[in-house]
């Protein structure tokens, strides 16, 4: 399982671009085949829109219905220009924590095993995983929420109310407002990829186990990749909506 | 190797703040409940700020869990 490379990416190949070395891990591979999902299913799904919906459009109106409902109960009269930003991270949150459900192709790896052919043996690792098992990915995301934070309290208070805020109950609290940024960053990318990485290694270690282990399999697996992760999709959207209205407030 | 195996006794260590927020994720659970019983209307409101405070206990189980992964690296 490689438990001492848990933390770092796992690079597949490396691209050279004016003479940098960028390496591609593959949770970014993963990434770029849940956006091209994304791009494909919402141009599919939002072509000839009709005044009275039916068929697709129903779907795709009681999605964006309840993304709007969410965010228009937390943050309140200001929501209108989060709708957008909190919908695409749902929506790619969920597709990349159920990833790993749909991981039915074979790695290299194992066609080499079936096949024995030469060509296989040779191809990078490579499976279709969740890329919020990776802290590189959820850092990411989490510092896209604290920068929307920032910028959404300057946007709606104003620089000097934004920094008026920092001393708001009393100036003495002035160093916890300054790392509560940190402390919610930290708190937000590590509980997303805490508890997918929990799932990736209880599941991972159940498939070692003996022959009367392997009922509970698809029960574990079924709890982990379908509700644990719809869960933490809609906590992250949840929070980061709840960090968002304490500062345009 | 024996500090090897003092790396894996502390990772273990580190792994046991998963009681603290099992302990607290249950309190927090029973009282959630007792609310919804007793004023069914405000299941939503009460529902929203648990969720909240649920996920705050939770953090400090995955802080001790990935305490634990970078202790286990290091063997």
């Amino acid at each position: 399982m490689g438990s001492d490379n848990v933390l770092q990416p796992n690079d597949i190949f490396t691209i050279h671009v004016f003479g940098a070395d960028i390496p591609i891990s593959d949770s970014i591979i993963m990434m770029w085949i849940i956006m091209a999902l994304l791009i494909i299913l919402s141009y599919i799904f939002t072509r000839n829109l009709k005044t009275v919906p039916e068929g697709k459009q129903n779907f795709t109106e009681l999605i964006v219905d309840s993304i709007n409902n969410i965010i228009k109960g937390n943050i309140g009269h200001h929501w209108r220009p989060f709708a957008p930003y909190f919908g695409t991270i749902f929506l790619f949150l969920v597709f990349a924590n159920t990833a790993s459900l749909f991981s039915v192709i074979p790695t290299g790896e194992q066609l080499y095993k079936i096949t024995g052919m030469d060509f296989f043996e040779k191809l990078p690792e490579f499976a279709l995983i969740t890329p919020t098992k990776d802290l590189n990915v959820t850092a990411a995301m989490a510092i896209m929420t604290i920068l929307l934070v920032v910028f959404s309290g300057i946007r709606y208070q104003g620089v000097l109310g934004w920094f008026k805020s920092f001393l708001k109950p009393s100036p003495v609290l002035l160093p916890f407002h300054i790392l509560h940024y940190g402390t919610r960053a930290v708190s937000l990318s590590l509980r997303l990829f805490g508890n997918m990485l929990a799932g990736y290694i209880v599941v991972e270690l159940l498939y070692e186990g003996t022959i009367f282990v392997k009922p509970i399999i698809p029960i574990a697996s079924a709890f982990f990749d379908l509700v644990d992760a719809l869960l933490q999709a809609y906590i992250f959207v949840f929070l980061s909506s709840v960090y968002i209205s304490e500062a345009v407030e | 190797m024996p500090l090897g195996g003092l790396i894996a006794i502390s990772a273990c260590i580190a792994v046991f703040t998963g009681i603290g927020a099992g302990i607290s994720l249950g309190i927090a659970t029973s009282k959630v409940a007792e609310g919804i019983s007793r004023n069914p209307e405000s299941s939503g409101r009460i529902m929203s700020v648990a969720l909240v405070f649920a996920t705050l206990a939770e953090v400090t189980a995955i802080f001790g869990f990935v305490i634990a992964i970078m202790l286990v690296g290091k063997i």
